[in-house]
């Protein structure tokens, strides 16, 4: 449903966006992560047709989005970082103004703004001014405002950055819901473990480079990918220290505990070599009573390309 | 109803702010109109002509109503003017720095009805101010017997005044990058264009007053505002002349009413905004004017220069209040004065233009961002090289013909002047042609080239540093130094383009002038000095935009 190829944005001599490619199935939540002048807002604004790329091409479906910008924009629901509302309307009213701009009638446009107001648990609000309401609250009005003309495709920045865990949940819910109903919908978040449980795919971003993309599996289970094991042992074992230090795949030991029973181990060979390592342990005389590997978390990986790890510039 | 009118209603007109906003208009206005109107229909104090005693003669509503009018539409203007246009400026700079422009950006309205909610929504309240001074205008009218045909046309150019204002201040609010700035910059350019250029206008461009309601206030309103009873020679020498000087405005060799005039003026500027505003709501990142809509523009704003001098060049009359204090009946018989004036309207109409220009390469010529994606779309797409038309494309092209129209309209006025029977100039046509286009030419190719390899600090630092720095320098020498450094100073004032009109007719009309020899060899070096700098500009910026382009 979205489709973003070779995009470049230069501001000035700055190049905010490098030669970024990635799609987004319809109906799936796709998530974009990076730190702080990654180029993520950059991308969702262009996507949002409010800043216009220096090179590049990005499509809605079969719509282009430079060059058929009015269709793009009715397609199209908007919802960045930090909630701006008009603080002097109420809320319902603020939803209407945008029912109405998208050219509803004043019938269609009280069902829609019911609606939203309901999706977004805002109808109790409904009546407030936009300047009463907290962060969280306008973040939700904004998002009631995004849905009133029925957008097939959602683009939202950190749409959870100011909300409180509960509303967090809700609205990562209430993203979920609107995407099993066949809604697109792109987001960026520094909330990660946010991602992990709403986004379908995700990818993410440094330096204005989509540095990995894929679905959390694809991306979790490379083979470039470092994993943790953790081990829990009978009784001490000196010797281990120095078995880790001469093993070529195993870095990182780091015990857990003071009687040294428990450990934590960084693997970054291939997956399959796990079950040899173990085996390894045990000849040695190891008297292992728990060994689990800790699958590598979005979180671990966003970390590590933050970092500027080598095995992820060499896959991009 | 537009949803961004219905938007600034019901922000800015809820109960709260209907009796606050109402209460303090009605308040204002009736303390206003009812003091000039009881202070106006008092009788005044007058000598008796036969037996030479004070009397004072009896009260009258009529002058009580026309003295208040005035002030009733000074507040009337305070309202919407005023008030008006500088919450159109705040609140679009502030939307465009808060996100919410952005918001509107992305709805399917038309521009155009995006343009009309701003302008018409945003000063809700100050519409409903205005609205409460109504039946103070019903009154005057009434009572002080103002002919309703003279009224209507006020007021029309009274409401065509405020929207282009308020789409002034719109426009500066889309276009101009940093939001704080917006409404720094929207104060600046409607005192500019508003206050500054009008007055402009008295010394002989004309069309520049009619950017205000001045003109029709003081050609249609004033002379019905005369107090009853009192005869027209008894009016201050002043009120005659200014009342008497809007009546018409003299245009190639016809005679416009201030109205037509004001609605013309004021229609092309709301024309350029409303292209402008058009664009902007498009696609933000286009420039303000197309080439073409450029060059239209300009191109009018030559043909209301010309019609507006070419009474003051072909038949020495000027309009304007200063004008008329230059024109060349005011000096039969002292060439040196009427020289004078002769090279300060032409220096004002060159100034004017090479301003005008300035704008329009900083508007549509590409930088080096715009042009590096026309470039990259050019590739994209297997073109040939980048549409001459389209934004990205280099605008030497553009530069050089809003600069041909300039040099015409220049030429026509000179030969309008050495066929006249009024002015008598010491030198040829060509002689008087020749160094201004060089000047103008170069002047173009150094600024086109400067605007297409920097961004706006470079550019407008270059400009700075360029035209006004010798300007202060020469002005600190002047003071201090002046007579022994006439050269320099000459020379300091000729790397300006501004300044090269004035320098060159002097010297060009040295004798008529009595000017010394050696002045006048000072004045022909500054000319040589300036198309020299102008020249290396135009060649060095030029070469090396050329080398970052091939690179």
């Amino acid at each position: 449903m979205i489709q973003v190829e070779d995009l470049k944005i230069h501001y000035g001599e700055f190049v905010a966006v490098d030669n970024l490619s990635f799609s987004v199935k319809k109906g799936s939540v796709f998530g974009l992560i990076g730190p702080n002048g990654a180029g993520k807002t950059t991308t969702i604004k262009a996507i949002a047709t409010l800043i216009e790329p220096t090179y590049g091409e990005i499509k809605l479906g079969d719509t282009s989005v430079l060059h058929e910008p009015e269709e793009a924009r009715s397609m199209l629901g908007y919802m960045p970082d930090f909630p701006p509302v008009y603080d002097d309307l109420r809320v319902d009213e603020f939803c209407d103004l945008f029912a109405h701009a998208y050219g509803q009638s004043a019938t269609e446009r009280k069902e829609k703004v019911d609606l939203a107001l309901a999706q977004t648990d805002l109808t109790d609000k409904r009546r407030d001014l936009c300047k009463s309401l907290s962060r969280g609250m306008k973040q939700r009005a904004l998002l009631a405002k995004s849905l009133v003309h029925d957008p097939s495709v959602m683009l939202l920045d950190e749409p959870g950055a100011n909300l409180d865990p509960k509303a967090r949940i809700d609205m990562r819910n209430l993203l979920r819901k609107l995407a099993d109903q066949g809604k697109t919908i792109l987001v960026s978040s520094h909330v990660l473990t946010e991602l992990e449980d709403l986004c379908d795919e995700i990818g993410i971003m440094r330096n204005g480079k989509m540095v990995v993309c894929g679905s959390l599996d694809e991306i979790t289970q490379s083979k470039h990918t470092q994993r943790t094991l953790e081990i829990e042992l009978l009784k001490s074992f000196p010797e281990l220290p120095q078995w880790v230090e001469q093993h070529a795949t195993l870095s990182g030991l780091k015990e857990t505990n003071e009687s040294k029973t428990h450990f934590q181990i960084i693997h970054s060979g291939s997956r399959e070599e796990v079950p040899e390592i173990l085996s390894q342990m045990i000849g040695l005389g190891v008297e292992v009573t728990s060994f689990t590997t800790r699958k590598s978390k979005v979180e671990d990986l966003f970390l590590e390309i933050e970092s500027g790890s080598s095995s992820f510039d060499q896959d991009s | 109803m537009n949803p961004l009118i219905l938007k600034g209603i019901r922000e800015n007109l809820r109960l709260k702010h209907l009796v606050a906003a109402g209460l303090f208009s009605l308040i204002v206005c009736s303390t206003l109109y009812l003091t000039a109107y009881l202070n106006g229909s008092e009788g005044k104090w007058d000598r008796d002509p036969i037996t030479n005693d004070w009397v004072k003669s009896e009260s009258s509503p009529v002058n009580g109503a026309r003295n208040a009018f005035t002030f009733l539409l000074a507040l009337q203007g305070f309202y919407l003017m005023f008030l008006g246009t500088g919450r159109v400026a705040s609140i679009t700079a502030e939307e465009r720095e808060s996100g919410l422009l952005d918001y509107q950006h992305m709805t399917p309205m038309n521009p155009l009805s995006k343009i009309a909610g701003y302008i018409f929504g945003i000063p809700a309240r100050e519409y409903y101010m205005f609205f409460f001074t109504l039946p103070f205008l019903g009154h005057a009218i009434l009572v002080g017997k103002l002919p309703l045909a003279n009224i209507i046309q006020l007021y029309s150019v009274f409401f065509c005044s405020v929207i282009l204002y308020h789409l002034t201040a719109h426009a500066v609010g889309l276009v101009v990058p940093k939001p704080r700035a917006a409404s720094w910059v929207s104060r600046i350019v409607v005192l500019g264009l508003y206050v500054v250029l009008p007055g402009l206008g008295q010394a002989g461009i004309s069309f520049l007053s009619f950017l205000t309601i001045l003109p029709t206030y003081f050609g249609k309103i004033l002379p019905i505002l005369q107090r009853d009873g009192i005869e027209k020679s008894s009016r201050s020498v002043y009120e005659t002349k200014i009342t008497d000087f809007w009546q018409d405005v003299p245009f190639f060799n016809l005679t416009i009413s201030p109205t037509t005039f004001t609605f013309l003026m004021q229609g092309l500027l709301i024309l350029t905004l409303l292209v402008t505003g058009y664009r902007k709501w498009k696609n933000q990142s286009l420039p303000a004017l197309s080439k073409a809509s450029a060059f239209v523009i300009f191109f009018i704003f030559q043909f209301l220069l010309l019609g507006c001098l070419w009474t003051f060049f072909d038949k020495g009359e000027a309009s304007g209040l200063i004008g008329q204090e230059f024109s060349a009946n005011s000096f039969k018989g002292r060439e040196d004065n009427m020289i004078g004036g002769l090279i300060l309207v032409i220096s004002i109409f060159f100034s004017l233009s090479l301003l005008f220009i300035l704008c329009l390469v900083n508007i549509c010529c590409p930088n080096r961002h715009l042009y590096l994606k026309g470039i990259q779309r050019v590739a994209k797409f297997n073109l040939p090289r980048i549409p001459r038309t389209a934004d990205e494309s280099s605008g030497l092209g553009f530069s050089l013909i809003l600069g041909l129209i300039n040099l015409f309209t220049y030429s026509a006025l000179i030969n309008l002047t050495l066929n006249s029977d009024f002015w008598v100039l010491g030198s040829s046509f060509l002689s008087l042609c020749i160094i201004p286009a060089a000047i103008l030419f170069l002047t173009i190719c150094y600024l086109q080239a400067s605007r297409e390899q920097w961004f706006n600090l470079g550019f407008w630092g270059f400009i700075g540093l360029l035209w006004i720095t010798p300007l202060l320098a020469s002005l600190v020498l002047g003071v201090g130094w002046g007579e022994e450094n006439i050269g320099v100073i000459l020379k300091l004032l000729a790397i300006n383009p501004l300044s090269i009109i004035p320098i060159h007719w002097i010297s060009e009309n040295s004798e008529m002038i009595g000017l010394p020899q050696n002045l006048s060899q000072d004045f022909n070096s500054a000319i040589l000095f300036g198309l020299l700098i102008a020249g290396l500009f135009a060649i060095i910026l030029q070469a090396r935009l050329f080398y970052l382009r091939k690179k």
